[in-house]
């Protein structure tokens, strides 16, 4: 491995000392992302803060053989911005400008570093936004969102985020600045946007603005069994509904959230769900009237509508603090991605019931209902290996459960080093050698952000045990 | 180690989410992780694990200002000052620190050591001294005490009855160098027909616990509460001391009563009818006023909305918010001592957001931001006038 003076030395060459970041505190900080269970430190840290800064940085790593690995803020949640084979981790936080606002055309171009917040807050006052919303949007990254091809509780009636992609600039595997459009010919962006940082890394983008409804009216209910949740989710959707969001959370969220932040509900109550309709005035009334007596038709508990703002917020809460009111109740959190059709939720939510018991961990579930995305969340001690294999084995079981029922490895999380291994249950060889293939359009590259979303790359077995903190 | 909190557990309270990240005004100026909340968690964390030295996490936790603002980002309740504060102690102030902080927090020396400052050459701490606390030359100039405003008698028979009375805390640092924002906390509080205790105990120990020197912070939180009478509400207009007097508890268990009775004066003066006594005040006639959060006020006691209502409750004052008005100043405490190019990276970006709004006046809850954000003010040449919120209130009246 090369010594980290080395790469300080070098890099400082091509972009200056006081843009690069080293140390056993750097080490530490940067091993992760929000997925911790694997583990793996870099040698240094980069800041640039230009396009053109970024791409002497990965051309310096291609002259020197270093692998490099891009992050955002490092809330991706499985594993996407670990650096795997250490090397140099390029932090896009200093590419945190937003660059030119095209009203006529409604678009933006910002640089990768700048959060999803502040793309719609810039815009704001032109009642514009930029739809995607994943729950991390106060401080997860344009650039992050891009690699995972994010998704949020309004994907179900806006969409993820490549639709919301108009351009891209990227720095390929091979440090070449390629600028990428939307137009005739293959859909070079489609291929960009979700390849979580394996073909280069994005430094600019234009998004899509998209116009704030007119109007959103959000209802809340809770029912008593998750059968009857569930059915319900199924209903509004058949009778012609496309609400912005259609959220469920189980009882264990529940008892989370009534744990860390006092939420009251029936005692009764095994699932909730959350129900946002927002277009033109009178249409989203009648839709949330619709959304309404579906609640009553499948013996909806209690069920309540927001009046104005503040207690739209106030009914949001459950749902945006349910994954970090599970802090109160073990050190690390694993948030499981998988989908599955919407039919099949209530049989998909007693496995995944089976499943935590049988591996003696704790389990609570939020999904995106609306979708069948759903987000088992496994609480446990990262400290205790015996815990963490325990997760890593019933998160495999709950993907292959969904795959039985006709889904799939992942809604909105992205593969990264997790579900590496899971591949190969939705595809066959054939199907990943082609994959393969289609990195090399972007250059040779082994270097850019390796050991993820492919498995059995070179060299990338033997680290896995270092990863969980197996073997150091 | 003396205190009853469990660093480890408060650690791992922390999923690592990142959420925290965008509230951080280090992170936000560096870009850097190990100068983030989560990234001083887990550095906490891997120090108590002997995953690294402490020496090697000495440097990220001096640069935490301490504004908790990664509290109020937090979905999963991480005490982030509290774990602050524990490995703090667990790192050892620097001897400087500690002389530094002995001197501000006594009344008497304070005063003598202000009067002196201003006798030096470029009103500064000299730069050797500087270099000893802080590696650097100094940022700030040395605070000098606000005059006395000359207010007129209050006219007795045009305020409402007195009925009740609260004990207003002195403190250190306020007394000596804002003594006029006690006298028109005073005033105000006889306004809504409160009386005055005044509690003359000279400091609550806060700056001593955000410094981790949790042994000297206790007793001194011990004596603040011996002075105070039974019963009556606690008003504090300094955010630092209302902060960690609300949290008494943290430090001494048996003084969670006291912390119970700890308000800021401005949830006071809501309470008591002030919104409504401001309509007889003759206000401000078309000016622009705006408000900075004292960190302490919004992240430490999640006080934000009652200023702001006082404040558009002055007749004629056109009241406007200013982007990232919770974002910490830079003050901190000593931190604009110990630390002087953040802290002046933080108070450029703040200055740039106040005069951004157009504002002539921006008030504030806590002595540390004042001579802060003053000393920009003074070296722009005094457009915009910096006060506290109690001052700007009772100025309303003429």
């Amino acid at each position: 491995m090369p010594t980290t003076d080395r790469l300080r030395d070098g890099l400082a060459r091509e972009i200056g000392a006081e843009r690069i970041l080293s140390g056993p505190s750097v080490e530490r900080t940067y091993e992760s992302d929000a997925y911790n269970v694997d583990r793996s430190q870099p040698t240094v840290v980069v800041l640039p803060e230009s396009t053109d800064e970024v791409a002497k940085v990965v051309r310096w790593c291609r002259r020197e053989g270093i692998p490099f690995t891009a992050r955002g803020a490092g809330t991706g949640l499985s594993g996407g911005a670990m650096p795997a084979l250490g090397g140099v981790v390029i932090s896009t936080k200093k590419l945190n400008r937003i660059l030119e606002i095209d009203l006529p055309n409604r678009r933006m171009r910002a640089q990768a570093g700048v959060t999803n917040i502040a793309l719609s807050k810039a815009v704001a006052a032109h009642g514009l936004h930029f739809a995607p919303d994943p729950s991390s949007q106060t401080v997860a990254t344009l650039g992050g969102n891009i690699a995972e091809n994010s998704g949020g509780p309004h994907t179900l009636k806006y969409g993820v985020t490549a639709p919301h992609i108009l351009g891209l600039t990227l720095i390929d595997a091979e440090g070449e600045i390629l600028e990428l459009e939307r137009g005739f010919g293959p859909d070079w962006i489609g291929m960009v946007v979700g390849s979580e940082g394996t073909l280069g890394v994005v430094t600019e983008a234009w998004v899509r603005l998209t116009p704030v409804p007119e109007h959103v009216e959000t209802a809340l209910a809770c029912f008593g069994t998750v059968r009857e949740a569930s059915e319900c989710v199924s209903a509004i959707i058949s009778r012609g509904v496309l609400p912005a969001a259609l959220e469920m959370m189980d009882r264990n969220i529940l008892m989370a959230l009534r744990a860390a932040f006092g939420l009251e509900f029936p005692d009764a109550t095994q699932a909730m769900l959350l129900v946002e309709c927002d277009g033109p005035r009178e249409a989203c009334r009648q839709e949330i009237e619709a959304v309404e007596q579906a609640f009553r038709d499948f013996g909806a508990i209690t069920q309540q509508r927001a009046r104005d703002a503040a207690e739209r917020a106030k009914l949001w809460t459950a749902r945006k603090k349910g994954v970090g009111a599970m802090g109160r109740l073990a050190p690390s959190v694993v948030t499981h991605d998988g989908v599955i059709p919407r039919s099949k939720l209530p049989e998909m939510l007693d496995a995944v019931y089976e499943i935590a018991a049988r591996y003696q961990i704790g389990v609570a579930n939020l999904f995106h209902a609306g979708d069948g995305n759903l987000h088992p969340c496994f609480y446990f001690d990262d400290r205790d290996p015996r815990q963490v294999e325990a997760v890593v084995a019933a998160g495999t079981e709950v993907i292959q459960k969904c795959i039985e029922l006709g889904g799939s490895v992942t809604g909105e999380h992205g593969i990264g080093v997790e579900k590496l291994d899971l591949m190969g249950l939705m595809f066959s060889p054939g199907d990943l050698a082609y994959q393969a293939r289609l990195k090399e359009i972007f250059g040779t590259n082994e270097l850019c952000n390796p050991c993820k979303v492919l498995p059995n790359q070179r060299g990338c077995q033997e680290h896995r045990l270092r990863w969980r903190g197996v073997a150091t | 180690m003396s205190n009853h909190h469990d660093l480890e557990e408060l650690t791992t309270h922390c999923i690592r989410c990142g959420f925290c990240l965008e509230s951080c005004p280090t992170f936000k100026i560096t870009g850097a992780e190990p100068e983030s909340p989560r990234g001083r968690i887990y550095l906490v964390r891997g120090a108590l694990e002997g995953k690294l030295p402490w020496q090697e996490i000495q440097e990220p936790l001096d640069h935490c200002l301490g504004c908790r603002a990664c509290e109020t980002a937090c979905p999963s309740g991480v005490e982030y000052g509290a774990i602050l504060e524990l490995a703090r102690e667990r790192l050892g102030s620097k001897p400087a620190t500690k002389a530094l902080l002995t001197g501000l927090t006594n009344p008497g020396l304070a005063k003598i050591q202000f009067t002196l400052g201003r006798m030096l050459p470029g009103k500064r701490m000299p730069a050797a001294l500087s270099r000893l606390i802080a590696g650097s030359p100094a940022e700030a100039d040395l605070p000098r005490p606000q005059p006395t405003i000359p207010w007129p008698e209050l006219d007795e028979s045009k305020l409402p009855p007195v009925t009740g009375q609260v004990a207003l805390v002195l403190g250190c640092v306020m007394r000596v160098l804002y003594d006029p924002v006690h006298t028109a906390t005073k005033r105000l509080l006889r306004r809504v027909g409160l009386e005055t205790v005044e509690i003359a105990a000279p400091c609550c120990g806060a700056l001593h616990a955000h410094a981790g020197m949790l042994d000297e912070a206790r007793t001194r939180a011990q004596q603040m509460a011996a002075a105070i009478p039974p019963g009556i509400p606690i008003v504090l207009n300094s955010a630092g001391c209302g902060s960690t007097m609300r949290e008494y508890g943290f430090l001494d268990p048996g003084l969670s009563g006291i912390a119970n009775r700890v308000r800021d004066l401005s949830e006071i003066l809501l309470e008591h009818g002030m919104v409504e006594a401001l309509r007889e005040a003759q206000g401000f006639g078309g000016k622009r006023i705006t408000y900075h959060d004292a960190c302490h006020l919004a992240h430490g006691q999640k006080v934000t909305q009652p200023p702001r209502e006082l404040l558009k409750a002055i007749p004629g004052a056109e009241f406007v918010e200013i982007d990232e008005a919770d974002t910490c100043c830079g003050s901190a405490g000593i931190y604009n001592v110990v630390q002087p190019q953040m802290a002046r990276a933080l108070l450029e970006r703040k200055w740039g957001h106040i005069a951004a709004s157009g504002a002539s006046l921006v008030s504030t809850g806590n002595p540390g931001c004042l001579a802060w954000i003053e000393q920009k003010s003074r070296e722009t040449g005094q457009q915009i006038a910096v006060e506290h919120t109690a001052i700007t209130l009772e100025r309303a009246w003429g």
